[in-house]
């Protein structure tokens, strides 16, 4: 493949920087307004951009609609995760949860409506926040991540209602189960447990690297993604991408992929995964790859399917990761254009 | 006119007397001649009161006449009377009016306010008690007071004029005698000289200087004043010499000679004749290069002393039909320099002052118009030359007050000394900066080669004490083959790396474990930092592509170099950022989580202090480090 000409433009001190970070920018999260139009990005800097979806995918598109509309520095460190409710655009990373108003966020200069951090046990280091869910029955977000425990905060009152302790490692993921309602959450000590919201307790636990089909010790036990469909349950990283049926808690099937997966989620009748390695990864259920759709950054991190019913012309599936792009599909046969920090 | 009536009537009286006269004349006729008598005299009576009636008349109207008369008289005196009375009025009307309209000169004199004057004005004048209430007075008091000053005011212009004329005569006479110090003053240097010379004070070569320099060419003349200032008002250790024929740069300037003499006339013939047989075409081309690239044969040398005792000799040229300076660049140290063989390109002529300001490569000529000058004469660029004649460096033109605008070439660019003035700080920091960081980097490649990181003391909090992993191998790599490199792809694709940068590969083993870092080292170290793209090879071939936590230590060196600078002027970033290499590697190979299924114990045991070995999505391993506490976390 022929390597675009590199830009002959003499470069001071303050460019070569510029030039260096984006070359190690690390794109962790995304999320959708929820008018569809516009996704916000979170990178390892602590920064987050906002993209206009729709003027990006206009026809009239032009290089600056593919940049950021607004960029302002969320965090101290990494923005791990985040998430939209129907009004506000929460954040989180090193050890806070932020909230931001969709309504302000394009605004210059914009504060947080809000920000609260979990009671943590240990004080010698902050603990980060790796997952953020919604509850939406009981109007309440999840947290869970580096102090191996689930916080439930109430999102009107803002205060921690629960604190559902088990793992014995960090938390990387959740999931949330709608009918029971159920939590799903893997962590690095290779297990992914079931909670259940109202008595407070684990009901399920599925040790992965235990069962030989799908264990890799080499690439080692953790449980990087998680993705639920009330009875099936797919979960990946360490050990193989497997599909689970969550009554017996067994496998049943293992997708032949060697390379850790970072992210997984149904969509129709499809699994899609991403993790190391460039493509995103369409399965049938039966185990078969469909399709295998190349990307731009060399390791994908988080998937986001824009699926808000306000703005159908922005049904897209953008992909993020190693790099300082997001990858834009509007069919998922291809990628259409990157949007880049 | 009675008798004229009675004249009248008397032939109408004959007439009729003469009728009745002779019938019948008797009684009848004396009756009626009695009648008619008596009828006569009352008729002439009634003529005679009909005249007086009429004489009455007469008179009455005629006294009539005389009274209307007098009335009419004295009317008219009257009405004389009354205009002259009316015309008067008029008169002192207009003249009351002129009065009140009068502008005296007295009011427009600016007086002193009142309350100056009251306080100014001595008694006499002032007279407060009648001044006060009679304003006419005081008017006339303050006018007076006004006489008064202006007379005194007058006075003394009077003696300032004359204290003048006494002072420029003084001033006339003193300029004289200065005047015929001069030859004096003369005699005293000369004799002076060979006493400055003992006492080691050039004045006499400083003005020698001097006089050269006014047959230097503009660009030089406002470079060499410019750098003399400055060393002689900021920077001691800067020193300017002239180089060069002076007698050339007057012939330069001669007009041909028009009185020949057939003397040389005939040589002159004779030497044309010789030539008859033209050079060829090539050869005509290479004179006319030649003459296109022709130096001024005055050249100055500036000589930049550093702390270490080591010197930067700039010299620099002017091209004249070009219009441009050039300079070439030598760097001696004070002790001789063995140098190590990838330090080769550090100190060289060509490549020492390269990209001093970004961008500023030296290989093409600043001045548009050139390009013209080149096409008639056939030279594509000006690299080809460069070592000859020096490099046409952006910043020596600016030094040399000659300013190219990017787009539009001139006709004339004049040499103008603001624009030097204001560069000519910035730049010799500059230079200083750039041969000390190159004189540091030559020391640490002498060490680097033999597999030691040289740390100074003052940058070892940045590192634990104990570091396993070795720096095996450091060389010189070509442009080209830093391209080639499966792991560069980020870097040139971002167009860092460019040919004006060095490039050099670090081998860094511990155990089984090597690790190879491809370095990018911009001439404008150490404000900009060499950039590192790492490849490590064991179990397995891992690069940023293929493994996050290589992504992440690239990150440690080259995003996060601010706190390797250590203490100003930050010589010691590369050296830093090695002996951080070494550390980081040491980290990733001993938290490397241990694979159950493979038997045996781990080839790299855990020594270091970490709070925790994975955080985040994406797994990250603890690779800052904390001073003094001694452990690692991630940041």
């Amino acid at each position: 493949m022929e390597r675009p000409a590199p830009v002959a433009v003499p470069l001071g001190q303050a460019e070569v920087f510029q030039a260096l970070q984006r070359l190690h920018m690390t794109v962790f999260s995304q999320s959708v307004s929820p008018c569809g139009k516009f996704l916000a990005a979170g990178n390892n800097y602590g920064q987050i951009a906002i993209f206009s979806l729709s003027a990006a995918l206009s026809s009239e598109a032009k290089e600056e609609s593919k940049k950021p509309v607004v960029t302002f520095q969320a965090h101290d460190g990494p923005v791990y995760s985040m998430v939209s409710t129907d009004r506000h655009l929460l954040s989180a990373g090193d050890g806070e949860v932020k909230a931001w108003l969709w309504a302000e966020i394009l605004k210059k200069g914009c504060k947080e409506m809000w920000r609260r951090q979990p009671p943590y046990r240990t004080s010698l280091e902050v603990p980060e926040i790796n997952a953020l869910l919604l509850v939406p029955k009981e109007n309440s977000l999840i947290l869970a991540g580096g102090d191996c425990q689930l916080h439930t905060m109430d999102l009107e009152t803002g205060t921690f209602t629960r604190a559902l302790r088990g793992h014995t490692d960090y938390i990387h993921c959740l999931a949330l189960r709608e009918r029971s309602p159920e939590v799903l959450s893997g962590g690095e000590d290779g297990a992914v447990r079931l909670w259940d919201l109202r008595t407070a307790k684990e009901a399920q636990t599925i040790e992965v690297y235990k069962h030989e089909e799908c264990s890799r010790p080499h690439n080692g036990r953790w449980i990087g993604c998680l993705a639920t469909d009330s009875d099936w349950m797919v979960c990946g990283g360490g050990p193989a991408l497997t599909l689970w049926h969550l009554r017996s808690s067994t496998p049943t099937t293992i997708f032949p992929i060697r390379a850790p997966q970072k992210h997984v989620t149904f969509y129709q009748d499809l699994i899609l995964s991403a993790g190391q390695g460039h493509c995103i990864n369409h399965w049938q259920l039966s185990g078969e790859l469909k399709a295998q759709v190349p990307g731009s950054s060399p390791g994908l991190l988080s998937l986001s399917l824009n699926q808000q019913p306000a703005a159908p012309e922005c049904k897209v599936l953008t992909a993020a990761g190693n790099s300082c792009r997001v990858d834009v599909f509007t069919n998922l046969g291809y990628r259409a254009f990157s949007l880049s920090f | 006119m009675s008798s004229e009536s009675s004249k009248k009537r008397k032939p109408k009286v004959i007439r009729s007397d003469g009728a009745p006269a002779e019938g019948k004349r008797n009684r009848s006729d004396t009756e009626q001649a009695i009648e008619i008598e008596e009828r006569r005299i009352q008729s002439c009576v009634h003529f005679m009161t009909l005249k007086k009636l009429n004489r009455l008349a007469h008179i009455r109207l005629k006294k009539g006449r005389d009274q209307t008369h007098e009335a009419k008289q004295k009317v008219d005196a009257y009405h004389l009377q009354l205009q002259n009375l009316l015309y008067e009025v008029m008169h002192l009307q207009k003249e009351i009016t002129k009065c009140l309209e009068f502008k005296s000169k007295h009011e427009e004199i600016d007086l002193v306010s009142l309350e100056e004057f009251y306080k100014e004005a001595p008694p006499d004048i002032s007279k407060a008690e009648v001044t006060m209430g009679d304003p006419h007075q005081q008017t006339l008091a303050r006018l007076d007071w006004e006489l008064e000053q202006r007379k005194r005011l007058a006075e003394k212009y009077r003696e300032c004029l004359s204290n003048k004329e006494k002072i420029l005569k003084e001033i006339e006479v003193k300029k004289e005698y200065l005047s015929s110090l001069q030859p004096r003053l003369n005699s005293i240097m000369q004799a002076s000289l060979p006493v400055q010379e003992y006492l080691f004070m050039p004045f006499d070569q400083a003005h020698k200087q001097y006089e050269t320099a006014r047959h230097l060419p503009p660009p030089l003349y406002v470079l060499f004043v410019q750098a003399t200032a400055y060393g002689q008002a900021c920077d001691k250790t800067l020193s300017v010499a002239i180089e060069g024929s002076v007698d050339e740069a007057k012939a330069l300037f001669k007009p041909p000679d028009d009185s020949q003499d057939d003397e040389s006339d005939s040589d002159a013939e004779e030497e044309q004749t010789t030539k008859r047989r033209r050079p060829t075409l090539g050869v005509q081309l290479d004179d006319k290069r030649k003459e296109m690239l022709k130096r001024h044969p005055l050249s100055v040398m500036v000589d930049l002393k550093c702390k270490d005792e080591s010197v930067l000799h700039l010299t620099f040229y002017y091209l004249m039909n070009l219009n441009i300076l050039t300079v070439k660049a030598k760097v001696t140290t004070a002790t001789e320099l063995i140098t190590p063989i990838s330090a080769g390109d550090l100190l060289s002529p060509d490549s020492v002052l390269s990209c001093l300001y970004p961008g500023d490569h030296g290989k093409k000529t600043p001045n548009p118009a050139n390009q013209y000058q080149f096409d008639k004469v056939g030279i594509l660029t000006l690299r080809d030359y460069v070592l000859d004649l020096g490099h046409p460096y952006l910043w020596v033109q600016k030094l040399g007050g000659l300013h190219f605008p990017k787009e539009q070439p001139q006709h004339t660019v004049i040499a103008d000394h603001s624009l030097s003035a204001s560069h000519m700080e910035t730049t010799m920091k500059l230079l200083k900066t750039r041969v000390q960081s190159r004189l540091a980097l030559h020391k640490q490649f002498a060490s680097l080669e033999h597999g030691i990181v040289p740390v100074t003391s003052d940058c070892q909090y940045l590192f634990p004490a104990k570091v396993v992993s070795r720096l095996v191998k450091w060389v010189t790599v070509a442009h080209e083959d830093y391209m080639e490199l499966h792991f560069t792809k980020d870097i040139v694709e971002a167009g860092l790396a460019g040919d004006t940068n060095l490039y050099y590969m670090a081998l860094i083993e511990r155990g089984t474990a090597k690790l190879q870092a491809a370095v990018v080292l911009n001439p404008g170290y150490s404000s900009i930092p060499p950039i590192f793209q790492l490849c490590l090879n064991w179990k397995g071939e891992k690069t940023n592509s293929n493994d996050d936590n290589i992504r992440a230590m690239e990150s440690e060196v080259n995003v996060c170099y601010k706190e390797l600078c250590g203490p100003r002027p930050g010589h010691q970033l590369l050296t830093n950022q090695l002996q951080r290499l070494c550390v980081l590697l040491d980290v990733y190979l001993e938290t490397e989580s241990h694979d159950d299924s493979v038997e045996g114990p781990k080839e790299f045991p855990q020594e270091k202090m970490c709070l925790r070995l994975f955080r985040g999505p994406s797994r990250m391993k603890p690779f800052k480090y904390n001073h003094p506490q001694g452990f690692f976390s991630h940041r």
